[in-house]
């Protein structure tokens, strides 16, 4: 296959998906590289079936347990659906889990669906407490794009003047349940906000989408499109152009150079045949997520770029960061015992968030810089999760679960990982993966800054407990660094060359028709979830090089 | 798939389908319970215990989880109806890490008593699982069986409350299609202990 595009997009997600649409849209001719099969929401999907229609309930079979990766990879999704060929490494002392998709449209078959914007209290972080870089943008350059991206998708939420986390176009907000108005009234007490969360899913009928039907289960994907997924929302919209050329199970290894090192193509492996296959085109968008596209690029070694593409500055693979996730208080409700049942799983669990209300006026505030914020969980789950917690069998026993039904409630931290230098990404220098592919190495460890996030949210939460007449019963430990799936840098934008991978625009410094559209581009996770502005960069870039053909910087085929 | 959504229609005949889906071999008990009022389930063959463990298994599961009345008086059917036994004997079938700690403590379970679990009477029966159950009456040489009961406890629960019968006892409201978001109806009430 010798075919020439104008662009090759590699990722589908929401980085991807975002770049073939706009380009797509645009008249380019696109070709996409998705490292895996094509998604059927409709057989790959079961989040309407009960338990019982499962042969191991959901428990998953012994062979699934094994290989499973946690998060969503169980049952109720097609096995293939995330995945176990691709071969990663990690040095001595790092744990990190890495749930993967790589369906048409990667995570966002899948993810949690927070959609908060973010401010200049994270793009300017650095002026205003001193540490690590400003990122090269503001907040009026990304918030038009932001502005679209909830037009495109629906954003339910509402409108709530705070200081972190700039309003914007919102459909009507999921309803409180019971447990939110508790939670409202202890955080009332405790000074400290409860709010409707931002979440894209549909709340009325929006872009031909329809909306939520509340049947609970979203994360294990929707088989009706009520939540964006770049199969549903954008890569309908890119087939329909007639301009793309949507190549699946195509793992890309490598990007290709001219003799000038600008880039001119991709290598990617067949993932049935194990064959080679190149492509070219006039500009390259890599948008395989952080960490697989820090290792496409740092696997792209060539006389021009010896130590992987576009990494003059030594930075590819660099500044890795993370969301801490863990459970910071879990009990259940008292004033609870005995309610009747309530569909409290209507949205799997983020109709409300409690944004950073940290280091806002004093950015020195707290003992640790930065801020963090919570997602709630509770009420009426499917399956009586607590029952190891009551004692003894029988009538009374089964009462006491029925009892206890409507009142867990629990609060999981997102705690944002500041950079490190120990934090980062290489190419292992011995393994191979099946493919032949040299595998990426992962290099991560918790900062003291994120400890001392975990250490403080811990005390909030107990004490939020206490304020709402909760039963506390503990905590967990925090979740292994991958577990949220918001890693970011890798490829951060920054204005000096010598500095940074990218430029504000996303564009490599070194190779000027080789961009990054995910969340490599990132100078850190913030305290807010990174799909969202995913989709706000992407746009923003893909415009960026939709101008780019215009103007004659690339030409097209 | 833009613009395509399926109706209410497709939607309520997708959950309903979802739910008429079970065929799974030895899981019949409770879906003939509900499903056909009148059919009968075919005798369930043990794939992994014996004909005597298992019906200890099952004698188990229903002193777990016996059929009990609700606070309204509604009979609310227990373990045995739910085909419990039948779904651990599934999960131990298949999972060979199961196997050892399930036979074993079977066996410890028959020598706790004067006889057989199965031969002793229901308060001999009831005395075994107290000490087993709870910590206040634990005997410090019956370790083992104290693991054993937490184990079939656990695969009880997980046996009933994942089918029809076990999860319509807790009313579970999910996988139902609500046209709009089902918020807090008794906002205001500063308990929250009002009538839904």
């Amino acid at each position: 296959m010798l075919e020439n595009y104008d662009v090759i997009v590699i990722g589908t997600g929401a980085g991807g998906g975002m770049a073939i649409k706009t380009l797509c849209e645009a008249g380019l001719k696109v070709c996409a590289l998705n490292a895996g099969r094509q998604v059927d929401p409709r057989k790959d999907f079961r989040q309407h079936r009960m338990p019982y229609d499962l042969k191991f309930r959901g428990f998953d079979s012994p062979a699934r347990r094994a290989i499973s990766i946690g998060y969503m990879d169980n049952e109720y999704v097609a096995p293939d659906a995330w995945e176990h060929e691709i071969a990663y490494s990690m040095a001595p002392g790092t744990r990190w889990t890495w749930p993967r998709s790589n369906l048409v449209g990667g995570k966002t078959n899948f993810w949690g669906r927070s959609s908060a914007r973010m401010a200049d209290i994270d793009f300017k972080a650095a002026s205003r407490d001193g540490f690590d870089v400003d990122w090269p943008v503001s907040y009026v350059d990304i918030a038009p794009y932001y502005t679209r991206v909830e037009e495109m998708i629906g954003v339910a939420s509402t409108v709530q003047n705070r200081p972190s986390n700039p309003d914007g176009t919102y459909l009507p907000p999921i309803r409180f349940r019971c447990i939110d108005y508790i939670l409202e009234s202890g955080a009332k007490k405790s000074g400290i906000p409860y709010l409707p969360d931002r979440i894209a899913q549909l709340t009325q009928p929006h872009q031909g989408h329809p909306p939520c039907h509340y049947c609970g289960n979203c994360t294990e994907g929707c088989d009706v499109g009520a939540f964006f997924s770049s199969p549903y929302f954008l890569l309908p919209l890119a087939h329909a152009t007639g301009n793309l050329d949507l190549r699946t199970n195509a793992i890309a290894r490598e990007i290709l150079v001219d003799t000038d090192g600008r880039a001119k193509g991709v290598a990617y492996v067949n993932r049935l045949t194990r064959q080679e296959v190149e492509v070219y085109g006039k500009a390259v968008v890599v948008a395989a997520s952080c960490i697989s596209t820090a290792q496409i690029m740092l696997n792209s070694r060539s006389r021009q770029w010896p130590n992987g593409i576009a990494n003059s500055s030594g930075q590819l693979g660099r500044n890795l960061c993370d969301h801490m996730y863990g459970t910071t208080a879990y009990g259940y409700l008292p004033q609870l015992l005995g309610q009747p049942s309530f569909p409290d799983n209507v949205s799997a669990a983020t109709v409300a968030w409690l944004p950073r209300w940290q280091n806002l006026d004093n950015p020195r505030q707290e003992k640790f810089l930065r801020g963090y914020s919570f997602y709630p969980g509770g009420g009426c789950e499917q399956f009586p999760g607590y029952y190891d917690d009551i004692e003894g069998f029988g009538a009374g026993y089964r009462a006491e679960i029925k009892r206890r039904y409507p009142t867990p409630v629990s609060l999981t931290l997102q705690a944002p990982s500041q950079r490190s230098d120990k934090n980062f990404v290489d190419i292992d220098p011995t393994k191979k993966d099946v493919f032949g592919t040299p595998q990426v190495r992962l290099h991560f460890e918790w900062d003291e800054n994120t400890l001392k996030m975990w250490e403080h949210a811990r005390q909030v939460s107990e004490e939020l407990f206490r304020n709402m007449g909760a039963v506390y019963q503990g905590h967990g430990d925090p979740e292994s660094p991958g577990w949220s799936l918001h890693e970011t840098g890798t490829c951060r934008m920054g204005n000096d060359a010598r500095h940074f991978v990218t430029n504000k625009f996303g564009q490599t410094h070194d190779v000027p028709n080789l961009y990054a559209c995910d969340a490599s581009v990132m100078l850190n996770c913030t305290d807010k979830t990174t799909t969202l502005s995913v989709l706000a960069f992407s746009l923003r870039t893909s415009e960026y090089i939709v101008n780019q053909f215009k103007t004659g910087g690339h030409r097209s085929v | 798939m833009a613009g395509q959504g399926p109706s209410r229609r497709e939607l309520l005949q997708a959950l309903s389908l979802a739910s008429a889906a079970s065929a799974f071999p030895g899981f019949s008990r409770w879906c003939f319970a509900f499903g056909k009022a009148n059919a009968q389930p075919p005798a369930y063959r043990p794939q992994f215990f014996s004909a005597s463990q298992y019906q200890t298994v099952e004698v188990l599961a229903d002193l777990i989880l016996p059929t009990t009345q609700d606070a309204a008086g509604k009979r609310q059917p227990g373990a045995r109806e739910a085909g419990v036994a039948e779904f651990i004997d599934f999960m131990v079938f298949s999972d060979e890490t199961l196997q050892e700690p399930f036979r074993d403590g079977l066996q410890w379970l028959d020598h706790a008593g004067r006889a057989d679990f199965v031969r002793l009477s229901a308060g001999e029966q009831h005395a075994i699982l107290e000490r087993l159950a709870y910590k206040a009456r634990h005997r410090a040489d019956e370790k083992k069986g104290q693991l054993f009961f937490h184990l079939i406890r656990k695969y009880s629960v997980m046996g009933f409350y994942t089918t029809r019968i076990g999860l319509e006892s807790l009313d579970y409201p999910g996988l139902t299609f609500y046209a709009t978001s089902p918020g807090c109806t008794h906002h205001g009430n500063p308990e929250h202990v009002g009538k839904l």
